[in-house]
This record gives C-alpha cells, structure tokens and sequence, in this order.
C-alpha cells in the first residue's frame, strides 16, 4: 500500500498546483479557464523546445519559462479574457474553449504530434523510507515543489500588499477600487501566477506521463474536479481535493492499471466532479453576477414565405449536389449533413434555451452504436436501430436534464463535461458497446426494400432528415415552443411564476435533442463503414460546440454551416489551408464569441454597412458630376 | 379579515444564521390594493418570493383563496391566479413585447405551448396591449425598453394570465414623477371593480411593495409595515400614518 500512497501524493502534488491557478484566476476575475490544460501544455513543450532541443541549461530554461514565458502568457490572457467580465457565462465558456482549441491545435503545428519524453527536472536518484519504500526524485521533488508553491500562494495572500488587495477585490470588486485597489492590477497579479502554476503543472505532469498533446489537456480535467470540492472559490479546498484525488486514484490503480480498472480509475475524477456538482446543486453560485442574456439569441421576425423560400432553395441544392460533385464528395457532404443534424441539438439547447451542454456528441454515439449493433450486419433492421437509439438516449439524457434542474451556467457545462467523459470511459470504451479501438462495422443499411448501400442512397437520407429537422425547428422557434425555450434562456424566475413548469421544459429539451443527436448519430453510422468511440469523444463534442458559435448558434443555418466546415478541405484551397483550419476556427470563435448569429451574420453585416458608405459616396458623386437643380442641394459646394 | 385572497401565517426565513423574515404575518383583502412597506432590508422582497414561491419558508404557512399553497411550485401558483412583477425587471429580454404577453398567456394556459387557446389569446394580448396603451411597442425587442416602459410591459405580462392576485414589486422604482402618476393611474384602473379587469376574466387584487410612500398612501385600502424581518403595524394609510412604530422606523428612534 505504501509505495502507492507516495505514487498518489506526487500525482496530487502535480493536479494541486494546476487546481490552485484556476480557483485563483475564478476567484478573483470569474473567468473559469478550461483552456488550462492548452496553456500547462503549451509551457511544457517551450521547456521542451528550451532544454532538450536548444540544449539550454534546465536552470536556465525554468527561469526563462517561469519568469518570462508564463507571465507573458499570463498577460495576454488576462487582456483577452478582461472584457469578457459581464458577458453571459456562455460567452466566456465558449472563449476559453476556444483558447483551448487553440492551443491543442497550435502544439503539433509548432512540434509535431509525436509524443516525447520529458524527462524530470528534479535528480534522478531515489531512496528508500520505511524500510522498503522507494521514492524517485522526481515523486519527491514534485511534492516538495508543490507543497512549497502552495505555501508560497498562502503567504503572498495572507501576507502581501497584493494579497490584500487580492481579498478586497474578491470580497466585494467595486467597494476595493473606491480604496485604491486597482482591479486591473489584482487581475493581472491573479492570471499571472495562475499561468506560472500552469507551466509547473504542466512540467511535472509531463515528466509523469510523458509530452502527449492529447494527455495533458485530460489530466488538468482531474484538476477540474478538485477545484469543485472548493466550490471553484476554496484554495486549501482544492488543494486537499487534488491530494485525495490523487490518492484514491493510485489507491484503485493497485488493483488493476489496465482495461476496465483502468478506465475506472480516470473516471474516478469525473465521477467525483459530476457527484459534487449535483450534492452542491443550487448553492453553487457564480463568482460574478454575470450579465443576463438579454443581448443574446432573439426570435427573428419572419414569415412562413421565408420558410417556404428557404425550403425550395435548399430542396433545389440538395438534389443538384449529387449530379455535380464526384462520389467522395458526396458523401463527405451526406457526413456533413448528419453532423448538421447533431450540430441543430446544440442550436436548440445553447442558443434558444441557454443550456450549454459539451455532452451532445455522446448521444450522437449512442445512435452510432446502436445502429451499428442491430443494423452493422443486418441493413433491414436500420428502421428499428433508430428508434431503439433514440428510446435509449431519452432515459440517458434524464442524467443531464436532472443536472440542469439543479445547475446553470458554468456549473451545467461543468456537469456535462464529466458527463461526457464518464460515458467516454466506462460506457464507449467497453468492447462489447463500442467494439473498443478498432470500432464496429456496418455493412448497408436499408429501409423498406431501398438499400442504403449506395452514396447517394445515403446521401438522400441525411438530407431528407436534415430539411425535415431544419425546417421543423425553424418552425417550432417561431411557435409557442419557441418562446417556452426563450423564456427560459431570458428569465427562469420569471417563467416559473408565470405557470411554466421548469422541471418540464428542461427535461424535455434536453431528451428531444438527445432523441435528434442520436438520430443524426445513426446517419453518421450508415455513412460509414465502421463507427468507433474516437468519433464522439468529448473532444468531438467542443469541436462541434466551437464550429455551431462560428456558423451562429442562434440560427438553424448556424448548425448547418457547423456541419459544413469539415468540407472547406474539398475546396480546391493550399494544403496549408487543411493544416490551419482549426487553428483558423479557433481564433475566430474566440473573436465572435459574444455574436448569438455567428461569423456569417457578423461578416454579412460588415458586407452591409460598406455597401452602404459605398452606395452613398457614389450618390453624391453622381450628383456632384451630373450637377442637376436638386430641391434639396447636397452640399453649398456642389 | 374574514375574506382575505391571501393569507401568510408565521412566516420565518433564515439564511445560514441572518434571520431575513421573522413570524411575519400578512393577509391581502379579496378586491382593492393592499400595501407592504418597510424600510431597505425590511423583508418585503423575501416575503414576496415566499408567497410566489421563489424561496421555501424555514416554517410558516401560506394560504391562498382557502386553501394551504406553502408547499406549491412556483408554476402551480402562477397557474392558481398568484402573478408578479419583479423589482429589477425580469422581461423575457429576446422577445417582442407582443410575444412576451403572448408568452405568459401560454405560460398560464393548459396546453398553451402546444397551441391550445390561442385565438382566445391574440384577443386578449390585443386587449392588454391597448389597455395599457402598448400598441407603439408592441413589435419593440423587450430587452431594449427603457426601465419606466419595462414596469409596464411586466404589469401587462403579469396581466396576461388572468390573475387573481398581481404583486406588483416596487413598481415605481426608476420611474420619474409624471410615469409615477401614470402608474398609479393605471393600478387603480386596474383593480376598480367596475371597469378592472380583462375580458372575462376576474379583477385582481394587489399586494402592493413600494417605497414611495405617498403612493402607497393613495392607492392602499390596508397598509403592513416591516422592519428588520417583522410585521411592525397593521391598518388604513390613517392609522399608519399615526403609528408611532413606524415613525420610529422610518425617521429614526429619536423622532
């Protein structure tokens, strides 16, 4: 037991310093940063890139990280994030997924993705205690190291002039900056040293488990779930959650570190976040009062001749596709659509009703499964799959409707995200569900006697599903419906009083579009000729969150642009362009991220208002040349 | 009062060791405006929330036409007839003003999100809207109105649902003297037995929170005073104008 427990206390140390930076940073500006793991990631590769390829040496390369690298870092995010402060919790998770994004895809276009060894920055040496307990440098430096950041943190708190001003800001931001305490200053402090313990984290934990770019970003979530143990805002809170975390994980992994064990024991942290989250449940409040969304998504006026004008243009363009593009094309575009169909659940939940959920590509893969299960091998069941999907994701998406009764937010994005990680680990990865790495195959679908063997066969099943549910919520937005899931997103209380059952409406938004995404999850399976649990890793489903802000999470042809960035590579564009596309989608996010209608309205608008300055330039300088009696002279000049 | 709409018995609130409300009695008569004024910090938002039941009492008891609604959602109330107005304004931000009533009467109608009744309701969203004199508004985006305008547009929602009792939340709050007036215009308009009401439906009550104590004094038939989480008085706007408990509250012991 023993050599475990000091295996457990070193992860902790590790998971401690990265829980310490983001309760610092929530503490003190409200901006949860789920771009941690990107940033700890990014700073263990620069001491990569410093020490082991510049050869630098290490005590050389850690100041230069420390001093230099991460403050700076600290620095700009900081500037990003500070005018983020009264905007919608949405807008702030969406912008710290993007920076995410960002630098989980900057990593391997600056390193490659190959993994690396990072080898400790402590001596190599180990000894033994207790008779027969061997401690590595590295497990005890990492302690030492933590134990004494930790102590450092608690005194520049307890005993600084930034300390204080640090408290007087968190207690109350706008009574601290009548008595000279510059917020911009406590902020600045906060994200700084939150960067710092970021790079330390990122160092150490890299030296465990080795520079894997998909790896860190994953551990720093563990640290997510010691963090709310503290209710995001307890420093010694966190601290002790991460030490338990890493105990209880090392304990567990005594008894198994492989196949199901294993999975168990990386759930461990999800499992603990998502239990405290709900036992926390409405006590759980927000660092700042955030802004309501009363800028955000609004019912657009507009008539059913739109609907019918939008229908007969995008019936027309669905049925010219096929006869254009070539097979492969064809069905990267039917793949597309079925991505659509999921990308339409985030439409509903996050832009009319104002649920985020990072959960919905784990019902897509329910569908996936499930229809590759009944229908893999036998295409005439593809009919029953579906509906056999869709009546397991309605009783699965209950685990989140009840989450989003008793959280909101931050915390209801929180609680989805281990959502999603729980049925990555315990639920996709098992064999007999998933058919584990290699996935599971399907031969051809059918309905009735048309098989769905061939492309374009497919091809009209997704895009007869997507006008129908396209035009349907298009349809209901405008409806009573459409104002039920407005009401909520404006003003529960409000809506409550009124009579609207919130215990209702939730539940029922939440297992209709569970019911949609596994849907658009069994198209995606008969597009393909096997399905594996990669596809719908919680990874997919920020990717799609990040792709539905882009194309308009407010609109229906937001989710259908969402599912058609995957085609830009179809384009005859530079290979460069399929390189930085994501990096592309990224930084875009992170700019349009408070836009409800996304990049195309905001460039449509731009488009606009140019046309406009342009329109009226060439009026005066036709009136200026003709130099026509005008009733109403232009100018005294003229 | 043998004919109260609304009676709260007892009602106490704590948060952690701060006692918000404490054994707090208040009864709102059938017809005509009823007042609850205090000081800042009296109370009187917290007690609002637990007749709508927005905050669960630590122990007391609410009644509302006869029957016990204390442990009632806040949805099964709003649908009993209990509505409300918000002091920082709760507008459905997103929405037209049109919609925002139209929203409430779906809100309080059986089926009104799949549709039921909505005939009945256009007539009656159009009779609100001309009432309260909203029709320049009405395709306005609620989240871009002016505080003033906003009251009345919450004030119309609220109506929307045919209540039986309105709680109007310091509904003068951010008003200027002439929308003062014009509000109170309209309160009385709206609870006069012979012209309030709409359509078919009852004429409401008020339970009325307010700071401006003059017009609380107009319009109230019966006046509660809190302080500190406690009824400190009870009457016609005369009595309490006389009552030396409240004037110690709100000018101070030494008065």
């Amino acid at each position: 037991m023993l050599p475990f427990i000091v295996l457990g206390l070193a992860a902790g140390a590790a998971y401690s310093l990265a829980s310490l930076g983001l309760v610092l940073t929530y503490k003190t500006t409200g901006i949860f940063n789920f771009a941690y793991g990107g940033v700890a990631m990014f700073c263990a590769y620069v001491f990569w890139q410093l020490r082991d390829r510049w050869h630098l040496d290490q005590w050389l390369a850690i100041p230069i990280l420390l001093v230099v690298v991460a403050p700076l870092l600290g620095l700009i995010l900081e500037a990003m994030f500070r005018p983020l402060a009264g905007s919608p919790p949405e807008v702030q998770i969406v912008v710290s997924l993007g920076v995410l994004a960002f630098f989980t895809t900057l990593v391997p276009i600056l390193w490659g993705g190959t993994p690396q060894q990072l080898s400790s920055i402590f001596p190599l040496g180990q000894f033994t205690v207790f008779g027969d307990v061997v401690i590595t440098g590295n497990e005890a430096g990492t302690f030492l190291l933590a134990i004494a950041m930790a102590g450092a943190l608690y005194f520049l708190l307890r005993r600084t002039r930034l300390g204080t001003a640090t408290r007087a800001v968190v207690d109350n931001r706008d009574l601290a900056s009548l008595v000279a305490v510059s917020p911009g200053a406590v902020s600045q402090g906060a994200w700084i040293i939150s960067t710092i313990f970021a790079a330390l984290a990122g160092v150490l934990l890299s030296s465990q488990e080795g520079l894997v770019t998909y790896v860190l970003p994953l551990l720093v979530i563990y640290s997510f779930a010691a963090a709310v143990l503290g209710r995001l805002t307890s420093l010694p809170l966190a601290f002790a959650g991460s030490m338990i975390l890493g105990l209880v994980q090392n304990i567990f992994a005594k008894y198994g570190s492989s196949g199901t064990e294993a999975n168990f024991v990386s759930s461990i942290a999800y499992l603990a976040m998502l239990v405290l989250l709900l036992a926390y449940g409405t006590r759980l409040t927000e660092v700042r009062a955030s802004a309501r969304s009363l800028a955000g998504a609004r019912v657009v006026a507009g008539g059913r001749r739109d609907l019918g004008v939008g229908l007969v243009g995008v019936v027309i363009a669905f049925a010219v596709l096929p006869h254009i593009f070539s097979l492969s094309t064809v069905h990267d575009i039917a793949e597309a659509m079925a991505y659509s169909v999921v990308a339409l659940t985030l439409v509903v939940l996050t832009g009319w009703t104002g649920q985020i959920s990072l959960a919905q590509m784990s019902f897509a893969a329910i569908g996936a499964f499930t229809a590759a299960h009944i229908a893999g091998t036998h295409g005439g069941l593809f009919p029953l799959a579906i509906l056999v999907s869709v009546a397991i994701a309605v009783p699965v998406s209950l685990l989140v409707g009840i989450m989003a009764l008793r959280l909101s937010g931050l915390f209801l994005a929180l609680g989805t995200l281990a959502f999603a990680l729980l049925m990555d680990t315990l639920v996709f990865s098992t064999r007999s569900i998933s058919g584990g790495i290699t996935g599971l195959n399907l031969t051809a679908a059918k309905i009735g006697p048309i098989s769905l063997r061939g492309i374009h066969a497919q091809y009209y099943l997704c895009a007869i599903v997507l006008t129908i549910a396209a035009a349907g919520a298009w349809l209901l937005r405008r409806g009573p419906i459409g104002r039920r899931l407005q009401m909520l997103r404006d003003s529960p209380d409000a809506a409550s009083t009124l009579g609207v059952s919130l215990t209702v409406t939730k539940l029922a938004v939440f297992a209709a579009c569970a019911a949609l995404a596994a849907v658009g999850g069994s198209l995606l399976a008969i597009t393909q000729t096997s399905v594996d649990p990669n596809q719908f890793s919680f990874n997919t489903s920020l990717e799609l969150l990040l792709v539905v802000v882009l194309g308009g999470r407010s609109l229906v042809s937001g989710a259908l642009i969402a599912g058609g960035f995957d085609l830009v590579t179809l384009l005859p564009v530079p290979t460069a362009v399929d390189k930085y596309l994501p990096l592309g989608i990224a930084v875009s996010v992170v700019a349009i991220a408070r836009e409800p209608d996304g990049l195309p309205q905001v460039m449509l608008t731009q488009l606009r208002a140019s046309t406009a300055v342009l329109y009226s330039r060439a009026l005066r300088f036709t009136q200026h040349a003709t130099s026509r009696p005008d009733p109403k002279p232009v100018s005294q000049h003229g | 009062m043998a004919d109260a709409l609304l009676a709260a018995n007892g009602v106490t609130v704590r948060f952690g060791g701060l006692v918000a409300l404490s054994e707090v009695d208040l009864e709102v008569a059938s017809t005509g405006v009823t007042g609850l004024i205090g000081p800042n910090g009296a109370g009187k938002t917290t007690l609002f929330n637990v007749i709508t039941g927005l905050q669960r009492p630590t122990h007391g008891a609410v009644q509302f036409a006869g029957g016990d609604i204390t442990r009632w959602s806040p949805n099964r109330r709003g649908r009993a007839g209990l509505s409300r107005t918000f002091q920082r304004l709760e507008l459905f931000g997103g929405m037209s003003v049109r919609d925002n009533l139209v929203a409430a009467w779906e809100a309080k109608t059986p089926g009104g999100v799949l549709g039921r009744g909505s005939v009945k309701g256009r007539a009656l969203v159009d009779n609100v809207i001309a009432r309260l004199d909203l029709a320049g508004i009405a395709d306005r985006r609620a989240g871009s109105l002016p505080t003033g305008l906003g009251r009345i547009v919450e004030l119309g929602r609220a109506m929307c649902t045919q209540p039986r009792l309105l709680l109007l939340d310091e509904p003068s709050s951010g008003l200027d003297g002439a929308e003062t007036t014009m509000f109170r215009d309209l309160l009385l308009e709206i609870t006069d037995p012979d012209r309030g009401g709409l359509a078919d439906g009852p004429v409401p009550a008020v339970l009325l929170v307010e700071h401006d104590v003059r017009l609380v004094m107009e319009v109230c038939g019966q006046i509660t005073v809190l302080d500190f989480g406690r009824q400190i008085a009870r009457g016609t706007p005369a009595e309490i104008q006389a009552d030396p408990a409240v004037i110690a509250a709100y000018l101070g012991d030494a008065a």
